[in-house]
């Protein structure tokens, strides 16, 4: 490590999201009322680009809160607004939360997004985007993805059906471009601009539950040019150039023990700034970092540039289970540092340092 | 309603001075008389006018407590009792009174000596003050007056740290100071009993934050030592005698022996004998495993820390000392100081917060050529670095402790309002009390509801019980009885009881009324018409017919008379006593309606 930073929060949380002016937001899951939706301000440390060792500083502020009455699974903000949408269960309605850390430091409820509840509906997967519009895309299920206006809550786009498969992820590749996972890793595309355009873009490869970790939509890139990364409950990665979708650019498996925990906090995403770095959690109490540029089309099992191994160590040790890693996110300007949340409060800031031989 | 009120003093809306008024069943306590660091002039000091225009001070206040040594709790303390006028008792911990005239002796010498500044307290006056201190034991109740009691809990946070509840009566505020809820190397944390007092006053000032954890403070603070060590050079860690440099010694000597270092580590002599003789006076204020070690070993004597020497300092080769004074103002920190400052491969750590004007703010602020005495200028060259260890309470301690104490509102001091609202939201959802944040100058009023305890004695206690159904022990019981209200006692008797005591004699109000009947036949046969319309209808009640006459319904009694003028009319005499009254008003207004016509 460069650098390693632990914090615990009150109440564990499965989502760390960026917001503007770096700050980080995180939730609560666990408690069926009462749970707290935070605003983080992090520590100068992470904000500026060199790493000091000692600094007045070091922790976390609060900067504003919000109390939601039903667990937080998923948190996204609505760029260029004052919003922020959150979704959990026991439906796949959204609420809409405004922001306002200059009078007051409540994150207060606005509104709710309702959507038709069919039976046995889970929550909703969020996407958001900065475009002209604030737009939401949401859904629970394959073929219930729609696009509301986040202020006026009219619905914008639905999505044409194709089969009723639950989703575990969702994404804006652009403006018009979105990108559907789901859980038994069919990835499907459609153009916002057609709405009956809902295309396979690559078929269900097997029977584990699957989730995907896109790259952010950057304004000028095209928006297929990008690998989309798939994450299976028994550690099988594969990478998808959207363009050749037949094949695949290349796959490996994770080493993960098992029997595997679930796919409840399966958590895959690419680094921002690094090319063709990925980090891969959800297994158990750590973070694998891999480097895929080393990786053919074989499956083969690929060993991880750097594993971060804190949460497994942290907090009341012996007592219940061992803490699982709910969810991990890249720092958006450093390069090697990353966020993880763990089941049990803690919240780590690392930052790793490449092995011997590959700087 | 009773009230308690809570003025948070101090000019404007600094965070650096603690002082609250509390006044509560006529009582007036001061809490903390603390001095703001960052000014110069009289508002570093609380504005006591608030208090009493004219009035003597002593007369309006029953007592001041003051929560703990640092400057930002106890630093007013002389200028309010000597100068401003306070000559009522000071209370404070044992600790707390033994280190804290040290602390303001320093403080005075660099404002005066070398600050030149004079409005300030001198050594004379800070004597005088501690005088006035009667130093208290935790958990001891200690009676002010017949009335006021207050009573010490454990904060943590430092050596001789208290949380204070003040209670007259049935009512009682706790008051937190500056308190830490996980224990470290060397303290202990804060505890609690439910004692549910009305208030509950904390300091909000870190309630916003979600702190580092220790161990990365510390394995950095211990990087960078290493790492200065390693290649050779000096680390300088300025320290006051008390407080941090317990922490950082009993963490560096672990680290020593762990890594099997060699360079040596120093402590300057008038520290070691200072600090170790009060670490011992007051063993039980530290945490249990120092206790417990304490008897082996010293815990505060060390194997690779020795004592300091001058010569020491010129000394080749890599070193660690730790000296005083803390923020590099005088003394031997200063002086190694500027032997060290030319070299970049030495280091010095400041552990904690330095007042504007020291060397040690100055070089914490970015400065790098100082002007020292006889206008010498001195270029820094060595690593500055901070590392703040202290210890204060953030939001998840603050939950931890109203889950403890279980008060019935609770009210944040030093926070800002608009920073303060999610908290306060917090507070109020998981505990269902009402949080309160005054700000500086404000008053706020906490309406409560106290208990007055009763007694009630054992015969109408048995009496009231054999009345009516059995008691059930989840339901409540009504019961009558009398209030005698003697010598500040409450107890509830019969009735009976309170007569003989009291020496009143028991008196019988009757009341009589006519009813006029129609009815021309005798007064006998009136009479039984009378008691045979009343037997049918009161079929729950005893209705009797008694041979003279006149009926009965319990305990009422009713005539029938001939009316003195008209044959035909005849008067009914209802009479009854005041116990009777609601039976006796029915049956009044019953027979007023008359009697049937078939008997």
């Amino acid at each position: 490590y460069r650098d390693l930073h632990t914090f615990e929060l009150q109440a564990p949380t499965r989502l760390i999201e960026w917001a503007r002016g770096n700050r980080v937001c995180v939730a609560g899951y666990g408690q069926s009322d009462g749970n707290e939706i935070l605003q983080l301000i992090p520590p100068p440390t992470l904000l500026t680009k060199e790493t000091q060792g000692l600094c007045p500083e070091r922790d976390f502020k609060v900067e504003c809160g919000g109390f939601s009455d039903r667990p937080v699974y998923s948190l996204k903000y609505v760029p260029d607004t004052s919003l922020l949408v959150t979704s959990g269960p026991p439906d796949s309605s959204l609420q809409v939360w405004q922001v306002s850390a200059e009078d007051s430091d409540i994150i207060k409820s606005v509104s709710t997004i309702a959507t038709e509840n069919g039976t046995g509906q889970s929550w909703a997967k969020i996407a958001t985007i900065s475009a002209k519009d604030p737009w939401v895309l949401h859904g629970s299920r394959l073929d219930r993805v729609q696009i509301t206006e986040v202020e006026s809550r009219k619905n914008v786009y639905t999505a044409a059906s194709r089969g009723s498969e639950e989703l575990s992820g969702l994404a804006f590749l652009d403006c018009n471009t979105l990108l559907l996972c789901c859980a038994t890793g069919r990835l499907c595309l459609a153009d916002v601009r057609q709405p009956q355009s809902l295309v396979e873009a690559v078929a269900a490869p097997c029977s584990e539950h699957w989730c995907m970790g896109s790259r952010h939509a950057a304004q000028d890139s095209e928006p297929s040019s990008q690998p989309v990364a798939r994450l299976s409950s028994r550690g099988h990665l594969t990478l998808t150039d959207l363009r050749k979708s037949s094949e695949f650019l290349a796959s490996a498996k994770a080493r993960v023990p098992s029997p595997g925990s679930g796919p409840e906090f399966l958590c895959v995403s690419w680094a921002p700034a690094l090319e063709g770095y990925l980090a891969v959690s959800g297994f158990d109490g750590t973070v694998h970092v891999y480097d895929t540029q080393s990786w053919d089309s074989s499956g083969r099992e690929a060993e991880p540039i750097f594993v971060h191994k804190g949460h497994a160590f942290g907090g009341a040790g012996g007592s219940g289970d061992p803490p699982l890693v709910t969810v991990h996110t890249w720092h958006l300007q450093k390069p090697r540092t990353l966020l993880s949340a763990a089941s049990d409060g803690s919240l780590h800031v690392w930052d790793w340092v490449e092995p011997c031989g590959k700087c | 309603m009773p009230e308690i009120k809570v003025t948070p003093l101090g000019a404007g809306q600094d965070v650096g001075r603690s002082c609250i008024l509390v006044s509560i069943a006529g009582k007036n306590v001061m809490l903390d008389c603390g001095m703001h660091m960052g000014y110069n002039d009289d508002r570093r000091f609380p504005d006591f006018s608030y208090i009493t225009q004219n009035g003597r001070l002593t007369d309006f206040l029953d007592c001041v407590i003051i929560s703990h040594f640092h400057l930002d709790h106890c630093g007013a303390l002389p200028y309010f009792s000597e100068m401003v006028g306070y000559d009522g008792p000071i209370y404070m911990t044992h600790p707390t009174k033994a280190i804290c005239p040290i602390l303001l002796e320093d403080y005075r010498k660099i404002t005066v000596d070398k600050k030149g500044e004079t409005n300030f307290f001198t050594s004379q006056m800070i004597k005088d003050c501690m005088k006035k201190v009667v130093a208290v034991h935790l958990h001891q109740t200690v009676q002010v007056d017949e009335e006021l009691e207050i009573k010490a809990y454990y904060a943590g946070h430092v050596l001789g740290a208290a949380m204070f509840q003040i209670k007259v009566g049935c009512e009682s505020v706790v008051y937190t100071g500056d308190y830490n809820m996980t224990p470290d190397r060397h303290l202990g944390a804060a505890w609690i009993d439910k004692c549910r007092p009305d208030l509950l006053i904390t300091e909000s000032t870190y309630a916003t934050t979600i702190r580092d954890s220790k161990r990365c403070r510390e394995r950095d603070f211990l990087k960078k030592v290493h790492e200065t060590v390693e290649r050779g050079g000096k680390v300088l860690i300025p320290v006051f005698a008390l407080g941090r440099a317990q922490e950082l010694c009993i963490l560096l000597e672990t680290f020593w022996e762990r890594m099997n270092l060699k360079a040596p580590i120093y402590f300057s002599t008038g520290l070691t004998e200072k600090a170790n003789h009060y670490y011992k006076l007051f063993i039980t204020w530290t945490n249990q495993k120092i206790r417990k070690t304490f008897v082996q070993r010293n815990m505060f004597e060390f194997k690779h820390i020795k004592a300091f020497d001058r010569a020491f300092a010129d000394n080749p080769g890599p070193m660690v000392v730790f000296a005083t004074p803390g923020m590099l103002h005088a003394g031997q920190s200063l002086q190694i100081f500027r032997k060290w400052a030319g070299n970049e491969k030495n280091m010095v750590i400041m552990p904690g917060y330095c007042v504007q004007g020291t060397v040690g703010h100055k070089i914490l602020s970015g400065q790098r050529k100082l002007e020292m005495e006889g206008r010498q200028i001195l270029e820094v060259k060595m690593q500055v670095e901070y590392m703040s260890f202290s210890a204060h309470a953030d939001a998840k301690g603050i939950m931890q402790l109203i889950r403890q104490a279980e008060p019935r509102n609770v009210l944040l001091v030093h926070g800002e309002a608009k920073k303060m609202e999610f908290l306060k939201q917090k507070i109020e959802q998981e505990f269902h009390v009402s949080c309160f944040m005054p700000a500086n100058g404000e008053t706020t009023t906490i309406l409560t509801n106290p208990c007055i305890p009763v007694d009630i004695s054992l015969g109408l206690l048995k009496r009231e019980t054999a009345i009516g159904p059995l008691p059930d022990a989840k339901k409540p019981k009504l019961m009558h009885g009398t209030l005698l209200m003697k010598d500040n006692s409450f107890r509830q008797v019969s009735p009976e009881q309170a007569l003989k005591e009291l020496g009143l004699a028991e008196h019988q109000l009757r009341f009589t009324c006519r009813v006029h009947i129609q009815d021309p036949r005798k007064e006998h046969e009136t009479g039984l018409r009378v008691y045979n319309h009343l037997k049918g209808i009161l079929k729950d009640y005893s209705v009797q017919h008694l041979p003279d006459g006149s009926i009965t319904v319990e305990s009422i009694l009713i005539q029938a008379t001939a009316h003195s003028e008209d044959q035909g009319t005849k008067v009914l005499l209802v009479s009854w006593t005041y116990q009777d009254e609601e039976l006796g008003s029915y049956l009044t207004s019953l027979l007023k309606k008359g009697l049937p016509q078939s008997t």
